[in-house]
């Protein structure tokens, strides 16, 4: 490929020329901060590289909290047309609708304040997290594990683990339609069956929150937010069963990609035809993974109120423990999108994004309409999280926003910068408490690994794709 | 020979150098046992692995992704690992070790493909770059 042309558009939009063999243009949100930092890795040419795919409609999106990836940059949206489109199990990635959600409290900074360090501890204690995780308490059978892979989050509500007030507080209502258990491996299933309630590691959190600022008194009422509001904020995937899921079939478009004849940029694109049987296969086992992600963490929420039950001596619904919303970051789904003055159906590609959409959509549950959808953006674990609202312009992303702050230096880099220090004071100097199942987790995930989120949201609210509710500051948090 | 550490922003990538391919490929192996923690120091168990892939690069990647799978889903801790057979399509190999829970360091998702390529340089020398998904 040749030298990429890239030209900035506007204060928050850059253009990537197409050039051959990309097929279309390029669109990377990023104020002049992002900008700067973007020089230094591939993932600019990650976002043309998904240009080159067949049947790509309108640009090669690349939102503001971009960073290099494999195959698709981190924080890529892409859409394919259903007539001559793909699908990439790579664009999705192998951690499946790794997603985040928000819970409200009823409760204020000075009631958690005095037991914070306990609250984590216990739910540390309930939630298995780190490398390998697995849960002793919820054991599964073979059956169980079918209907988590259709029903999602309505699964553990029919068991009695959450309610139904929590499914209408989900992206597409915490099961997407599709999911085909026997387009899933047995390995897949071997390794899937433990891991329902746990978090795992990397960059997997739970994290207490409280409310900072309010920006928009309006809808954040309506969010039912509050000034010094304690909120908890989930970010995990499915876990194995999502990464053996994306590892099956990718091997699968590798082995069909030659029958297709389809040029990849990078072999980490292998993708099918949306109409061909390995396309909907994956299809097919990617809805099932993405609501196993969903039934995790309304389960892992089940946790979370239990632990809340225990200490405080009332019910959650009395502790007001309210689902706000739960979105997927790592997806691939048919969805309408407007283009050419029409609205048609085509498949979005989100990998390291999140959907976004505005008030009026068909398609928000009612308690929504007015508002739009809530957009959850958490940022590194010692500066700030935000609440935005879907905005207008989201029609430009195909209905997409960012995901988080994303990550600035490499893993090893951070724990080269946090040799010698000690990540867990750094923080209990700002008083924000820590728990990590490792300790070299800790080091790779400090504060200055990440993009300053406030960058990110900048572009992100510059642009008019999502407007600022609210501003959190994390008081506390686990890390896998 | 052996491994180092390349940076990527999101995940985690090593270099691997062999004069021989069995060679990469067991010094892969190896540097993925390090890396995850799954280390052993006896050879209680012995077990054979076969992998069939579609090119050079493809039995690499499915290889690799054995060794995580015995560590992270068999609690399968390596001790020594040797590949008996080796073609661009196939290989078949022995690893031993031992059953064990003991906790791991660095979680490995997944062995990409990203802009994997296995090339001969100057020096004769064997050198993959790979990236993984942590």
């Amino acid at each position: 490929m040749e030298a990429l042309k890239i030209e900035r558009i506007d204060p928050y939009r850059l253009k990537i020329f197409k050039t051959p063999p990309m097929r279309t243009w390029g669109i990377v949100y990023a104020n002049k901060v992002i900008e700067a930092g973007l020089e230094k890795d591939e993932a600019l040419k990650q976002v043309a590289n998904v240009a080159c795919l067949p049947g790509i409609i309108g640009p090669s999106i690349a939102m503001p909290d971009i960073h290099w990836g494999y195959g698709f940059p981190i924080g890529g949206v892409a859409a394919f047309s259903l007539q001559d489109g793909v699908i990439s199990p790579g664009g999705v990635g192998y951690d499946i609708n790794c997603g985040i959600r928000c819970i409200c409290t009823g409760l204020s900074i000075e009631e958690i304040l005095p037991i914070k360090e306990k609250l984590l501890g216990e739910v540390f204690h309930r939630v298995p997290a780190g490398l390998g995780a697995r849960h002793k308490r919820f054991k599964l059978s073979q059956k169980e594990l079918k209907e988590i892979m259709i029903k999602g989050a309505l699964w553990a509500v029919k068991k009695g683990f959450g309610t139904y007030d929590d499914l209408e507080a989900h992206e597409d209502y915490g099961s997407i339609p599709g999911a085909d258990p026997d387009m899933v491996s047995g390995r897949a299933c071997e390794r899937g069956l433990p891991e329902v309630g746990t978090l795992g590691s990397g960059n997997h959190f739970i994290e207490i929150d409280v409310v900072d600022k309010i920006m928009d008194k309006k809808i954040a009422r309506m969010f039912s937010l509050f000034k010094d509001q304690i909120l908890i904020q989930v970010h995990t995937g499915s876990r194995g069963f999502g990464h053996q899921i994306c590892d099956d079939y990718i091997r699968i478009m590798l082995s069909a990609g030659s029958r297709y004849n389809i040029y990849l940029p990078d072999r980490q694109l292998a993708c099918a035809p949306i109409d061909t049987k390995e396309a909907k296969s994956y299809l097919g086992a990617m809805a099932a993974a993405a609501n196993f992600a969903f039934a995790n963490r309304e389960m892992i929420t089940y946790l979370i109120r239990e632990t809340f039950e225990d200490l405080f001596g009332k019910s959650w619904e009395n502790l007001g423990l309210r689902l706000l919303y739960d979105c997927c970051h790592n997806i691939a789904k048919i969805e309408s999108i407007p283009w050419k003055g029409k609205s048609i159906e085509a498949c979005i590609h989100r990998k390291g994004a999140t959907r976004a959409l505005p008030s009026g959509d068909a398609r928000l549950p009612l308690r929504f309409k007015d508002t739009g959808q809530p957009v959850l953006i958490p940022g590194d674990m010692g500066r700030a999280s935000f609440i935005l609202v879907a905005g207008d312009n989201a029609k430009e992303t195909f209905f997409s926003a960012c995901h988080g702050a994303g990550r600035l230096l490499s893993r090893r880099e951070a724990k080269r910068r946090a040799k010698g220090r000690s990540v867990f004071d750094e923080l209990s100097k700002k008083e924000i408490y820590a728990i990590a199942a490792s300790k070299a987790t800790l080091a790779e995930e400090m504060p200055e690994s990440y993009k300053d989120v406030s960058d990110v949201v900048d572009t992100i609210s510059g642009a008019g794709v999502a407007k600022v509710i609210a501003k959190l500051r994390p008081i506390g948090m686990i890390k896998g | 020979m052996g491994y180092q550490y390349i940076d990527h922003t999101a995940d985690l990538g090593i270099k691997v150098t062999s004069p021989d391919i069995k060679g990469l490929f067991e010094e892969a192996a190896l540097a993925v046992v390090k890396i995850m923690g799954g280390a052993a120091k006896h050879k209680k168990i012995s077990l054979s692995v076969t992998v069939d892939g579609l090119d050079r690069v493809d039995t690499l990647v499915r290889w690799l992704q054995e060794i995580i799978y015995l560590i992270a889903v068999k609690d399968i801790r390596i001790a020594d690992l040797e590949i008996t057979y080796i073609d661009d399509t196939r290989l078949e190999a022995l690893v031993k070790g031992i059953y064990s829970h003991s906790g791991l360091s660095t979680e490995i998702k997944a062995v990409t493909y990203h802009n994997l390529e296995i090339k001969k340089r100057h020096d004769n020398l064997y050198e993959v770059a790979i990236i993984f998904d942590t």
